[in-house]
């Protein structure tokens, strides 16, 4: 008995699907980096790490602890004024 | 995608939603399985943003992908940021998650899980994620203003009085509230008090580390704040068990309040930021990776449902707090279903950041869609408890007696068995010494979610830590949330009193921070103390207190929105059509018929229980503390004083909409003017 692949005779093996599938972990991995590239931007925005970065950007600063002293003074001022949700 | 599977695909989300509602609404005599209700909520949500969200978007705000919005025009890399549209979701959501949509629901599974699913689900689409979306897209079109400077500038001189009003009286009340509930949850309870007294010194390590070591890695920072929080989760189970240490932190309520009190003052008067916002930062973190780690737990576990669909108690009789299912089913649950509050986050900072008019609909609609989910959740929570166990940990000693076996018969009479021995067991379990009359809504959550984490990871032997870790998470966040929000109220004193007093208006002068951070700890600390003197618990009448004034704030933002459709329709700014007011104007006929109702209620009800004034005469007459008969006079004349406020608000809403459609009246909407976007434009290119 001859032992053939598993789909051998299937039309499924010669379609062009195929290339699409080769194509699809390419992009499916393009898509989960973006997801966790945009999670990280959000966790960065709550946290005001972007908020500090744009700080040091606007005022030509390196990061330090007393140019972070200033942000957090500016930072508070505006902060404090947001309510936060029940 | 091809329209005819499109077309299948959404017939057969709308058909899963309503089988699932079906289930959930029709199913008698047997348990169902929670995830009846994530994937009635889940359908009903994608439904309502695919059909709902876009028909608002394109037809009544006619959504403006070519204007720029005030984060591109007034770019200035502090308040004004264009941020992703995603970036933007976490932010807005972050800040409207808080404790109310876990502990309303808790509290209203009390009629049974059916009334409360169902509000939750059908307010949140029709309701609350309109008045978030609309009030976003509003403020936007006015360079971010906020609601008060907007009834004021589109109602009149008396809207914007009421909204500002009715803005500070929401935060004292919800300051009072939420305060009771860790009041609730730590009384008696070294192990909570030990882990929450410990964020404080954790709180100041990450600040230093925050300052000196790693400048402004907040996340990592965070972490490993978090890391340290749980050492004080398994400490504190040590400090429990020490008779020395458990001693020293086994408080009585009147002290953890005065104690709440004075941690509210100094936090709003002092220059306390190396403690704050490290521990700002920490509770966000806390509660983001929380209700994640919760929508997994129920997902994966699917736990059965063993409160039944409809309680009793929906006559009114209620253990928890008295009334019947309509109106104080929808006062009780506000922020999984409508929030007045969000109205002011979606004037405040999310206007700031949006990039594009077409990405309010994500943030505004969806923001709220996630909200409601978390609100399924701590329905859920709340239901897979015995009911007995829900009703023995919710039900104040003024109800059912502070004796262990009488509490337990007493409720076992009303059909939900429950024994003394088995609260012991479970009180034994979750390392508490007692778990009866803990009210408030937050023990019998953290019950809940203890038993669904550890049925997931770790088995019944680590119950008590997943137990205190969720009253941990819980009291973290309702501590930020009264420093910060003090501290808000004492600005918006420090903006009135300044027109009266010039000096008084300056947030940087001392006398005049003390004054109003003194003023504000002194209204809401007044609530509070009522609430933990109060026999029947204070939750029966703070926690309606807080939903009215929470959903006639709502009545302010629906108001506000009511009218500028329908000038913005009248004016031909755009080319929706006046009629589609209908949008806010159903749920602002809603909440008025809720709230009008739950007012009347509470302030001339003959029940001892739900009136107010019943429960003062009542008090009187037995001779009863006249401290507590003020208290209720107090909660009387505060009810009625919003009505009123808002009554008027609602008739100059109406007078200046019946104007401009009879043409009396010249429509202007307050919008700043048109500006083609660059933003966009360079996107697509």
């Amino acid at each position: 008995m001859i032992k053939r692949p598993c789909g051998a005779d299937t039309l499924v093996r010669e379609m062009p699907a195929a290339k699409v599938d080769k194509a699809r972990p390419t992009e499916m991995l393009a898509l989960i980096l973006r997801a966790c590239q945009l999670l990280s931007e959000a966790f960065r925005e709550i946290f005001d790490e972007s908020a500090y970065q744009r700080f040091l950007d606007r005022n030509h600063q390196e990061s330090s602890p007393n140019a972070y002293a200033v942000f957090r003074q500016e930072n508070e001022q505006s902060k404090s004024r947001r309510p936060k949700c029940c | 995608m091809p329209k005819v599977l499109r077309v299948l695909l959404w017939i057969a989300v709308s058909l899963l939603g309503a089988l699932a509602l079906a289930t959930i609404a029709f199913h008698r005599g047997e348990q169902i399985n929670a995830l009846w209700l994530v994937i009635a909520a889940v359908c009903t949500y994608a439904v309502g943003y695919r059909f709902y969200s876009s028909f608002i978007s394109a037809k009544v705000l006619v959504l403006d992908p070519l204007r720029a919005t005030p984060a591109e025009r007034l770019d200035n890399g502090r308040d004004f940021v264009p941020t992703n549209k995603w970036v933007v979701f976490g932010h807005h959501f972050a800040a409207i998650a808080g404790p109310g949509p876990l502990v309303g629901p808790v509290l209203a599974a009390q009629f049974g899980y059916l009334p409360g699913t169902l509000w939750i689900i059908a307010g949140a689409v029709l309701a609350g994620c309109v008045q978030d979306f609309v009030i976003l897209l509003l403020s936007i079109r006015r360079d971010g203003k906020s609601l008060t400077e907007m009834a004021k500038s589109e109602i009149g001189r008396v809207g914007g009085v009421v909204a500002y009003l009715a803005v500070l009286s929401i935060i004292v009340i919800l300051l009072a509230v939420t305060a009771l509930i860790v009041v609730n949850a730590l009384k008696s309870s070294p192990w909570g008090t030990f882990t929450i007294a410990m964020t404080m010194p954790i709180a100041v390590l990450m600040g230093v580390y925050l300052r000196r070591i790693r400048p402004g890695k907040v996340l990592e920072t965070s972490m490993l704040g978090f890391v340290l929080v749980l050492a004080a989760i398994v400490g504190g189970q040590w400090v429990s068990q020490a008779p020395t240490w458990a001693a020293v932190f086994t408080l009585t309520a009147p002290t953890l309040a005065i104690l709440i009190i004075v941690y509210g003052f100094a936090a709003s008067a002092l220059p306390v930021w190396l403690l704050l916002a490290p521990r700002d930062y920490l509770s966000t973190f806390v509660k983001l990776g929380t209700i994640s780690l919760l929508a997994v737990g129920i997902v994966l576990l699917r736990p059965s449902l063993h409160m039944p669909p409809l309680t009793r108690f929906a006559d009114g009789t209620g253990p928890i707090f008295a009334g019947k299912i309509f109106p104080f089913a929808f006062i009780t649950i506000a922020c999984g279903a409508i929030s007045g509050f969000h109205s002011l986050i979606s004037s405040g900072t999310t206007p700031k950041l949006i990039r594009g008019e077409k990405e309010t609909r994500l943030v505004g609609y969806g923001g709220m869609m996630a909200e409601s989910m978390v609100a399924v959740m701590a329905m859920i929570a709340a239901s897979v408890l015995q009911p007995g166990v829900y009703f023995a940990i919710n039900s104040p000693a003024g109800i059912v007696g502070q004796a262990p076996e009488a509490a337990a018969t007493a409720i076992s009479v009303w059909g939900f068995p429950v024994t003394a021995a088995q609260m012991a067991t479970l009180a034994h379990a979750v390392g508490e010494q007692t778990l009866f009359n803990r009210t408030g809504g937050a023990p019998a959550f953290a019950v809940g979610m203890a038993q669904i984490f550890s049925n997931t990871l770790g088995g019944q032997a680590v119950m008590a830590l997943w137990y205190h870790f969720a009253i941990m998470f819980e009291a973290l966040f309702i501590l930020t949330i009264l420093d910060a929000g003090t501290r808000v109220g004492r600005f918006m004193l420090q903006d009135a009193l300044g027109h009266i007093w010039k000096p008084l208006g300056r947030t940087s002068w001392y006398p005049s921070i003390l004054l109003t951070s003194a003023i504000v700890v002194a209204a809401w600390g007044n609530f509070l103390w009522q609430g933990i003197k109060d026999p029947l618990g204070g939750i029966n009448s703070l926690w309606p207190l807080f939903g009215i004034c929470n959903q006639l704030l709502a009545t302010v933002a629906l108001c506000v929105a009511t009218t500028i459709i329908v000038k913005m329709a009248r004016a031909k700014v755009r080319v929706g059509r006046a009629r589609y007011a209908f949008v806010t104007l159903i749920p602002l006929f809603w909440l008025v018929a809720v709230t009008f109702t739950a007012s009347w209620h509470k302030i001339l009800d003959p029940n001892p229980r739900i009136g107010f004034l019943a429960h003062a005469s009542q008090l009187a007459a037995s001779g009863g503390n006249p401290r507590l008969i003020f208290n209720d006079h107090l909660d009387a004349t505060v009810t009625g004083a919003l009505v009123v406020m808002v009554t008027m608000i609602l008739i100059e809403s109406t007078v200046e909409c019946l104007r401009v459609l009879s043409g009396s009246k010249t429509a202007v909407t307050k919008e700043t003017p048109f500006v083609m976007t660059k933003l966009a434009l360079e996107e697509q290119a």
